[in-house]
């Protein structure tokens, strides 16, 4: 019976993880469109009522629709996300709910605020005066933030666990809530992936009108709802290389095993090259890499003398096999280079605004301009894969292993499930695009101030308002005036609240602790 | 200290799950009354008044779903192992189910000629049915005491598929169709479509009996097979409000026989609420009957407190924020779907 379970439990390990690896690789699409892209329309927005531009308030306006649709789809692949934790790895959360769950619940939460506000602001363009349909809004983003923040709160406690006493049998005694929820890793994972989400939002965006812009399309409208979504991107892409410079290496004291992973490091040793590219083979050599001597040393604490850690220093049982090293690898050196592709755009947009005080309007620009999108979402998802395969076997670091955790269910069940899922989400790629494409053609033929709804057609939010178009009496039945901007400045005070105590909470802990680890690194290195 | 917060989390669990079956009721109904509407001029009318209806809300209930699921797993993290552990197979009928919903439910706004939206209608529905279904069977395996603590000690097959996972399955389905139709012929009104209106109040009439047949039933079937979940029902604290479900559905079905369109929806919510709670509150202190308590299976005491937080938030920022949008929505819906 015994050697029974055993079996069936090997079977379903691996349909289970390729399963979590896809449907949250697809929901990670999503995430940039939900948390990062209200922000920029809200820019927009405000763009539109305070400059008084028209132009602005019709982009805004669009891309709010756009925001409806991903978060419908979103709210699905979330869902789905939230069940497979029970259907796929019950074990951990019954061993580790109690702490795991709690950014979960404060999740639940955000994701709840989330999907009113986008009701509300989707409501609200007739129904609300537009100050007062921009100061909702506002909610919109701390929402996001607040939501990122909890759901990395979870990945970072299967990365650096803490803030909870086990009992003999490894079941979680008691809970330090602030403790369980800020652990180490948190504040350089969610530093990094929230600049992440937003620059990948603003360049896939941009990328559209890069497109468009190749195509001749090149008026107000256009060169408008380009450059402020780019601008913002860019100007966070450098900012993303130094916090991503911080995350790596906090990884050398958190997760050695994960860094050797990423290095494809073999042995612990002093002056450690620099693989970029390259396999592990078995025998710990590494074939076909571009290699710079003691670079890796170098980045880690500025001295080639700096010892880095190798895959060999943590027992063969407890860290990534040499595939998923190699994935590791070959996932963070694409990060990095897409990375470092975006820098270099950035800079090349930013010294053509600065030297001839206007938009590039070379067509090489917008040939790379309307790649940086895609560019920036496979370094998102090379960045999940990263810090995913490069915790194996662990699904809570150093406690509790993925084959510990996954479902007793016969493999055969998880393989049907996941064929199923596979097919579902083809489906719904083809029903958001079609309906995205369909809506762009429509909106392509309107002129900015056609009384048409850019909403019609959506399966989601207010069905239609061409009734607002057709008797104008109708705006003025809202809520009055001074009712309405209570309500706003509340919430939109609320929200700010929250994002500005988050702000604040993870900006010392986090830096505090990076600063440390680095000056402790520095001082050691430089007294060997 | 523990227990109290830990009892407050099984509350809050409880209203969640209510709050599911309310608003997810009203939208799996509607699913099941466009797939039953069959093809004439009239269910042509019939679903383009549920597809009007059911626009604005579109996959925005799954947040009390979300919201339940977050709880069960951080406040009771052993009861969440163990119903997954032994009803995987429900919930990923349910789940599926709920997925094939949503995009059908898109796709049939996007794609397709008469035919093709057809059989997305006919997918749509199904799904409509088998969600609610597998859902409440699910509970009714946790009622019945076959979900054991960790792994499954009866067959995964037996825990899931038995009297009572099937009677309130059944029960499920009766209820969803009720307060389905009873919610659609307020939108008829709405509309100011008197022919939907009368459609729908004779559904929603034939729905209260279908829904009084089957729950009599049920319980008969439940009192052959499982007595001791019967004896339980009918004198733990859940009676009470088994007791106002059995009084207040008739009473529905008799205001929208009679015409009188006046707290018939409430009413349809308090039965559906009053049905959840009976199960609820039947199995207190039990979590799974006979086997983990709430103290038992709750979190340490950190983890209840911040839920309790959480609880507070919601209800200080998401209450106030429900009621506008729905203020807004109802502001500006005056206009019937022909408009």
């Amino acid at each position: 019976m015994h050697l029974l379970t055993l079996v069936a439990a090997e079977s379903a390990l691996l349909p289970s993880r390729i399963q979590m690896a896809f449907t949250l690789a697809y929901h990670v699409i999503l995430v940039p469109l939900g948390v990062a892209f209200p922000a920029y329309t809200l820019l927009m927005e405000g763009i539109g009522i305070f400059k008084k531009d028209a132009a602005a308030i019709r982009i805004a306006r669009r891309w709010s629709v756009v925001m409806a649709v991903q978060f419908a789809v979103g709210a699905v692949t979330g869902t789905i996300l939230s069940f497979e934790f029970g259907i796929l790895w019950p074990k951990l959360m019954g061993r580790f709910g109690a702490a795991l769950g709690m950014g979960f619940a404060i999740e639940g939460l955000a994701f709840f605020l989330e999907a009113i506000f986008i009701g509300i602001y989707l409501y609200g363009w007739t129904r609300l005066r537009p100050r007062t349909h921009f100061l909702l809004g506002l909610a919109l983003p701390p929402a996001g933030v607040l939501g990122t923040v909890s759901v990395l709160a979870t990945n970072a406690f299967m990365n650096t666990p803490g803030g909870v006493t086990l009992g003999s049998s490894g079941e979680v005694t008691s809970v330090d809530v602030l403790g369980a929820l800020f652990t180490r890793a948190l504040a350089y994972e969610f530093w990094h992936f929230l600049i992440a989400i937003y620059i990948t939002a603003g360049f896939i965006v941009a990328s559209i009108y890069a497109v468009a812009w190749l195509r001749g399309r090149r008026d107000h409208y256009q060169r408008l709802a380009f450059a402020i979504p780019f601008t913002v991107a860019a100007l966070l892409t450098p900012v993303e290389l130094v916090v991503g410079d911080l995350s790596a290496r906090a990884l050398v004291a958190d997760q050695p095993a994960k860094f050797a992973a990423m290095e494809v490091t073999w042995k612990t040793r002093s002056h450690n090259p620099e693989v970029i590219g390259g396999l592990l083979t078995d025998s710990g050599q590494v074939n076909f890499g571009l290699s710079i001597p003691s670079f890796d040393s170098i980045l880690i604490g500025l001295s080639p003398d700096t010892v880095a850690p190798g895959l060999t220093s943590v027992p063969a049982t407890a860290r990534p096999t040499i595939a998923e090293a190699n994935i590791t690898h070959l996932a963070f050196d694409a990060m990095v280079g897409l990375g470092s592709a975006g820098v270099a755009l950035a800079l090349w947009y930013f010294v053509v605004l600065m030297y001839r005080r206007r938009l590039p309007q070379s067509r090489w620009f917008y040939g790379a301009a309307s790649l940086a999108g895609i560019g920036s979402y496979a370094a998102v998802e090379a960045g999940w894969a990263t810090t995913e395969v490069g915790r194996q076997p662990w699904i809570v670091y150093n406690l509790m292993r993925v084959s510990d955790a996954v479902t007793s269910a016969p493999g055969a069940v998880v393989w049907s499930m996941l064929s199923v899922l596979i097919v579902v989400y083809a489906a719904f790629a083809v029903i958001a695009v079609t309906l995205l494409l369909r809506l762009a053609g429509r909106w392509r033929e309107d002129a900015i101030d056609t009384p048409g709804a850019p909403e019609a057609g959506v399966p989601y939010g207010p069905p239609s308002e061409r009734l607002a178009a057709d008797a104008p009496g109708r705006v003025k039945q809202g809520i009055s005036g001074t009712v309405q901007v209570i309500i706003a400045a509340v919430l939109a005070l609320l929200g700010l609240g929250i994002v500005i105590a988050l702000v604040i909470a993870l900006s010392l802990v986090g830096l505090g602790a990076a600063a440390r680890r680095f000056i402790g690194r520095f001082t050691r290195s430089s007294s060997t | 200290m523990t227990t109290t917060f830990a009892n407050l989390t099984a509350f809050v669990l409880l209203l969640t799950i209510t709050a599911y079956s309310v608003a997810g009721g009203v939208d799996y109904g509607a699913g099941i009354w466009d797939m039953l509407a069959g093809r004439s001029p009239t269910a042509e009318r019939a679903r383009q008044l549920i597809d009007h209806a059911m626009a604005p809300v579109w996959e925005a209930n799954n947040v009390w779903l979300v919201l339940a699921i977050v709880i069960c797993w951080a406040g009771f993290p052993m009861l969440f192992q163990s119903v997954f552990a032994s009803l995987y197979p429900l919930f990923s009928v349910a789940l599926l189910a709920l997925i094939l919903r949503g995009a059908f439910f898109a796709f049939r706004h996007v794609q397709g000629g008469p035919r093709a939206q057809r059989w997305m209608g006919v997918v749509f529905g199904i799904s409509s049915l088998l969600a609610p279904f597998f859902f409440a069977a699910a509970l009714g395996a946790i009622a019945s005491g076959q979900v054991a603590v960790g792994a499954p000690h009866v067959s995964v097959w037996q825990a899931c598929f038995n009297p009572a996972s099937i009677s309130f399955g059944l029960v499920s389905l009766a209820a969803t169709a009720f307060i389905g139709a009873s919610f659609l012929v307020g939108d008829a009104r709405r509309f100011g479509q008197a022919d939907m209106v009368d459609y729908f109040r004779r559904r929603a009439v034939i729905s209260t009996a279908v829904l009084i047949v089957i729950g009599t039933v049920a319980l008969a079937v439940i009192g052959l097979e499982n007595r001791p979940l019967l004896n339980a029902m009918l004198t733990g604290l859940g009676t009470p409000f088994a007791a106002a479900a059995v009084i207040l559905t008739p009473v529905v079905g008799f205001l929208l026989w009679r015409r009188v369109f006046r707290w018939y929806r409430t009413l349809s919510v308090v039965v559906v609420g009053s049905l959840v709670f009976a199960w609820g509150f039947g199995q207190s202190p039990y979590l799974l009957p006979g086997q983990l308590t709430i103290t038992q299976s709750a979190a340490p005491l950190g983890t209840e407190v911040l839920l309790s937080i959480v609880t507070l938030a919601v209800v200080v920022l998401i209450l106030p924020s429900l009621a506008l949008l729905v203020y807004l929505d109802q502001r500006g819906e005056l206009e019937s779907p022909q408009a």
